[in-house]
């Protein structure tokens, strides 16, 4: 049985990136990413996280190496075909627009001449947002601005969603809401995710990683293995140590308990 | 939604009627001697569709320049489109050119707001962006610059009659006649039609370029598109009456806050808006001190000023 085949939806081979006369910010990298599959982007701040987004949704175009979507260069689609496609969201969602939640929501019919198989309201749904379609952005905490637009991803029908730092400036109860909501998604419409993140201990919640440092790839595949102590250091420059849990999940210490630094001071 | 935009056309046209009907002589429609229809056909109603037809270019132009450039300060004013506008227009009629017949004042009026808006651009333009603090700064900078030239022309012009030609300039209707209706009336229903068919866009590019390239959009063609039409509506209105104020700053805001931020309602109705206020502010003006006239500008300004500082002490008006 073939059951561990599982086709493409994005294929980095070589890809490079630089800005003229910089040095680069994206250096030889290859990974792919399969359908249906959950990988944390993980480097420290500044090590291309954003630009691999970028490039991967084809805003910024890179300087060499190719970029395939379910087959085809990426760059030969046209932008409304794309965007059925690929979703990203950026980092800063910092919109002071007073736009309606179902008015943003609905922006994800654009692409579409004819209405998309999911509508505003069920994706509203989807993401428990039902109750606020009436709302302004602006009035919004920012786990439920996150879930908005989320739910206007879902409208756009793209199967592979690119997400700069989404847990980022969240509290960790919204943090893991977004987490199982996007689990939740995937179950129903198989999507894919991608996402940049710089919290250790939470990639190790991903089924695969892509470890950076300065747009190289250290290492891609199942935490367990991509996140050693070696990686870590290097990738981060701290020391850190993995420790197991009794059901043998691995959580990360690190070296320098902040504590005693405390006491002492 | 729907209903709302009925008001604002409703308010749109009793606000026409009224000043095209009001005033210090009242025009009963239904009772015109010739010395009444005189006055109403080629006095009042040129005039009160300049008036109707710069507010709508300026409504509709702060609502676009507020979207594409992500900033709630932008208007073809205060970025200098306006003053370049009226810089090329003055240098044309000073230079007495007439290369594309009527059409002269509202061509040079266009290419110097499409050039103006070029030059802000570009200095406004850092690391793959925009910068609306540069962005802002550079439109001052450039508005002062050719305001002051438009009066050093002005001023060393000897002759009377061309320092009167150019007068409209800063924002005179009185002296507005059938003779621009048909162009402006076309350019600037063109450039109103043109930005509503990219109403999509502009909604995709107020989240953002790159949340604009996610829903299948190129923000740099699509902001060109828009300006292009930003250039159309200014510099018909410029060559219409000259540069007003306010209207594309504020309109957008207050008519944010009755109908929301959808742009494709929020182009039409800024539009409208800004043509009501515009009507109502030439009826002030002709009224209060009649005999003597006060220039609309002055009168948006004082009429419309008081309001939007009474809703920006209300929440998410000051907003793109």
């Amino acid at each position: 049985m073939s059951s561990a085949y599982k086709p493409m939806i994005l294929e980095l081979a070589h890809v490079c990136f630089a800005y003229p006369g910089n040095g680069p910010l994206i250096d030889n990298m290859s990974f792919s990413v399969g359908e249906g599959e959950f990988i944390g982007l993980l480097g420290a701040n500044g090590s291309g996280k954003s630009t691999i987004l970028k490039l991967g949704s084809g805003i910024m175009r890179p300087s060499s190496g190719s970029l395939m979507l379910w087959g085809k260069d990426l760059h030969s689609y046209k932008n409304k075909d794309r965007a059925k496609l690929i979703s990203y969201l950026p980092q800063t969602l910092d919109i002071n627009v007073p736009f309606t939640i179902k008015e943003l929501v609905s922006m994800g019919m654009y692409p579409y001449d004819i209405p998309p198989s999911i509508s505003a309201e069920e994706a509203l749904s989807l993401v428990g947002l039902s109750d606020k379609a009436g709302a302004q952005i602006t009035d919004l905490s920012g786990g439920e601005r996150r879930r908005t637009f989320i739910a206007m991803t879902l409208v756009q029908g793209a199967g592979l969603l690119l997400l700069d730092e989404p847990l980022a400036n969240l509290d960790i109860k919204y943090q893991i809401e977004l987490l199982k909501l996007l689990r939740k998604i995937r179950e129903e419409k198989n999507i894919s995710v991608v996402m940049a993140l710089h919290d250790i201990n939470m990639a190790l919640q991903f089924e695969k990683v892509i470890l950076i440092k300065k747009g190289h790839v250290l290492g891609f595949g199942i935490p367990e293995t991509v996140l050693s102590e070696e990686h870590i250091v290097n990738a981060f420059d701290v020391e850190v140590k993995i420790m197991r849990q009794p059901d043998g999940k691995a959580y990360i210490s690190y070296d320098e308990p902040l504590r005693h630094e405390r006491r002492r001071g | 939604m729907k209903t709302k935009f009925f008001f604002i056309i409703i308010a749109f046209l009793l606000a026409f009627a009224s000043s095209l009907f009001l005033g210090p002589t009242f025009i009963n429609p239904l009772a015109l001697d010739d010395t009444t229809r005189e006055i109403l056909v080629n006095i009042r109603a040129p005039r009160i569709i300049v008036a109707a037809l710069m507010g709508m270019a300026l409504g509709a132009s702060g609502a676009v320049l507020q979207g594409i450039l992500r900033n709630p300060l932008a208007d073809p004013y205060i970025l200098g489109i306006s003053s370049g506008a009226s810089l090329a227009a003055a240098l044309g009629i000073i230079g007495g050119l007439s290369i594309f017949g009527t059409f002269t004042v509202p061509v040079l009026a266009f290419a110097g707001a499409l050039i103006t808006g070029g030059i802000v651009g570009t200095m406004g333009w850092k690391r793959g962006g925009l910068w609306p603090e540069r962005l802002l700064l550079a439109g001052v900078g450039i508005s002062f610059l050719f305001s002051a030239l438009l009066m050093l022309i002005m001023s060393i012009s000897r002759d009377e009659g061309m320092r009167r030609a150019m007068l409209w300039i800063f924002g005179d209707l009185s002296m507005s006649d059938w003779e621009r209706v048909p162009y402006g009336l076309s350019l600037i229903l063109c450039g109103i039609a043109m930005s509503s068919s990219r109403a999509k866009a502009l909604n995709a590019l107020i989240l953002g370029d790159d949340f604009a390239h996610s829903l299948g959009f190129t923000p740099q063609k699509e902001r060109a598109l828009l300006f292009v039409s930003v250039g159309l509506m200014t510099g018909a209105s410029v060559s219409l009456g000259g540069m007003i104020g306010f209207i594309g700053l504020l309109v957008p805001h207050i008519v944010r806050f009755f109908i929301g931020a959808d742009s494709r309602s929020l182009i039409p109705a800024s539009a409208l808006g800004g043509g009501a206020l515009l009507c109502i502010a030439d009826l002030l003006g002709r009224s209060l001190l009649s005999p003597m006239e006060l220039p609309s500008g002055i009168v948006t300004a004082i009429i419309g000023s008081p309001y939007f500082l009474y809703l920006l002490r209300r929440k998410n008006v000051l907003s793109v």
